[in-house]
C-alpha cells in the first residue's frame, strides 16, 4: 500500500479508457508535450526575477534575521519554512524557489522538507489568482474575495503544519 | 508585485552593505541566471510529459466525464449561474485541471468562466457572488496530484517523492471547505 501506485494506475486508467475511443492519442501526447515545452518562455523570466530577489534576501542575511524573529513567536514551525508561509499567498515563483532551497539545504525528506511540500500543495497563490481573474473582466470592486482567499490560505497552512506533526514526526 | 519585488532587492542590498556580505552577493548575482535555468529545465520536462498525458485525457473525452460528475455540486455552489451551462462547464474544466496540478491548462478555462459570470453580472464593476465563490475555490486550489512538487521532490532525490500527497490533499480540502464556508456565511445571508 503506497503512493507509488498512484501514477501508474492513473496512466493505466487513462490509456484503457482511450482504447475504447477512436482517437489518435499518440498525436494528442505529442501535441501536449509540445505545448508544455512552450511554457519555458512564460515561466523562466518570472522565476528568474524572483530567484534574484530571494537570492539577495538570503545572501544578505536579511531572511535569516526575519525568520529568527518569527521563530521566537512560532516555535512549532521550523525556521526554514517560515519564509514559505509568508510568501505563499503573494508569489508562486517565490515559494517555489524557497521550496527548492529547503530541499537543497535541509534535505527533501527532512521534517522541514516535507512540511514545506505539504504547505506548497495546500493552497494556490491567492494574490496572483485574484488579480489575474478580476483584471481580465475589468472588475474593480473585488468584494471580500481577497480576505476569504487569505483566510483559506491560513487554514491550509495550519492544517499542513498539524498534519506534518501527526504523520511525519 | 513591482513594488514588493523592487523593495526586496533594495532593502536586501542595503542590509548586505551594512553587514559586509558583498562577496556572497557577488557570487549569487553571477550564478542566479544559470541556477534558475538548471532548476526550471527538469521541472519543465516533467510538466511537458504530464501535459502530454493530459491532452490524451482531454481528447478522449475523459476530462468531460469528470466535469459532468462535478456539475451537480457546482450548481449548488454557484446558484447565480446555474442556468448558464456553458459557464458552468468552464468552471468545471478549471476545477478539474487544477485538481491535476495543471495551472497552465486551468487558467484559460478560468478566464472563460469569469467572462461568462461577468455576462450574468448585474453590476459590471463589482464582483458577483458567483465570482467570489469561484475565486475562493481557485485560490484554495484543490489539487489531487501536485505535479510540480512531485517533480521537484523527484529531482531532489527524495526516497518517497509522493509521500506528502495524502497530507497535501487533506490540507487543501480543509482550506477550500473553510473558504467556502466563510463565503457562505458572509455573502449568502439573505
Amino acid at each position: 500500500m503506497s503512493s507509488q501506485l498512484i501514477l501508474p494506475l492513473l496512466i493505466l486508467g487513462i490509456f484503457i479508457y482511450s482504447l475504447t475511443k477512436k482517437v489518435d492519442i499518440y498525436a494528442s501526447f505529442i501535441r501536449g508535450v509540445k505545448d508544455g515545452l512552450g511554457l519555458f518562455i512564460d515561466i523562466y523570466p518570472s522565476l528568474l526575477a524572483m530567484s534574484f530577489a530571494i537570492a539577495l534576501l538570503k545572501e544578505s542575511g536579511l531572511l535569516i534575521f526575519i525568520s529568527d524573529l518569527l521563530t521566537h513567536g512560532l516555535p512549532m514551525i521550523p525556521s526554514e519554512v517560515i519564509p514559505m508561509c509568508l510568501f505563499r499567498s503573494f508569489s508562486g515563483s517565490t515559494t517555489l524557489v524557497i521550496l527548492v532551497d529547503i530541499f537543497q539545504t535541509s534535505g527533501v525528506d527532512s521534517f522541514a522538507g516535507i512540511m514545506a511540500s505539504i504547505i506548497e500543495g495546500s493552497t494556490d497563490t491567492t494574490f496572483y489568482v485574484i488579480s489575474l481573474y478580476f483584471s481580465y473582466v475589468k472588475i474593480k470592486d473585488i468584494s471580500n474575495s481577497l480576505w476569504i482567499g487569505l483566510f483559506a490560505d491560513l487554514i491550509g497552512i495550519i492544517c499542513a503544519i498539524l498534519l506534518t506533526y501527526t504523520f511525519f514526526s | 508585485m513591482n513594488k514588493i519585488w523592487s523593495s526586496i532587492i533594495v532593502v536586501s542590498l542595503l542590509y548586505a552593505l551594512c553587514n559586509q556580505k558583498m562577496e556572497a552577493i557577488n557570487a549569487s548575482v553571477l550564478s542566479v541566471a544559470e541556477d534558475t535555468f538548471m532548476f526550471v529545465v527538469p521541472l519543465l520536462l516533467l510538466t511537458a510529459f504530464w501535459n502530454g498525458i493530459l491532452y490524451i485525457a482531454n481528447d478522449t473525452g475523459l476530462m468531460k466525464k469528470m466535469e459532468h460528475l462535478l456539475h451537480p455540486l457546482l450548481k449548488k455552489l454557484l446558484p447565480d449561474i446555474k442556468h448558464d451551462h456553458q459557464t458552468l462547464a468552464y468552471v468545471a474544466g478549471n476545477v478539474v485541471a487544477n485538481m491535476f496540478g495543471l495551472g497552465s491548462a486551468a487558467t484559460p478555462m478560468g478566464l472563460k468562466a469569469m467572462e461568462g459570470m461577468q455576462a450574468n453580472n448585474k453590476n459590471k464593476n463589482k464582483a458577483s457572488r458567483s465570482m467570489v465563490t469561484f475565486l475562493v475555490l481557485n485560490t484554495a486550489g484543490v489539487t489531487i496530484i501536485p505535479t510540480t512538487i512531485i517533480a521537484l521532490r523527484h529531482n531532489a532525490m527524495s526516497v518517497d517523492p509522493m509521500g506528502f500527497v495524502g497530507c497535501a490533499i487533506i490540507a487543501t480540502t480543509c482550506a477550500s471547505v473553510a473558504g467556502l464556508l466563510l463565503d457562505r456565511i458572509v455573502n449568502y445571508r439573505e
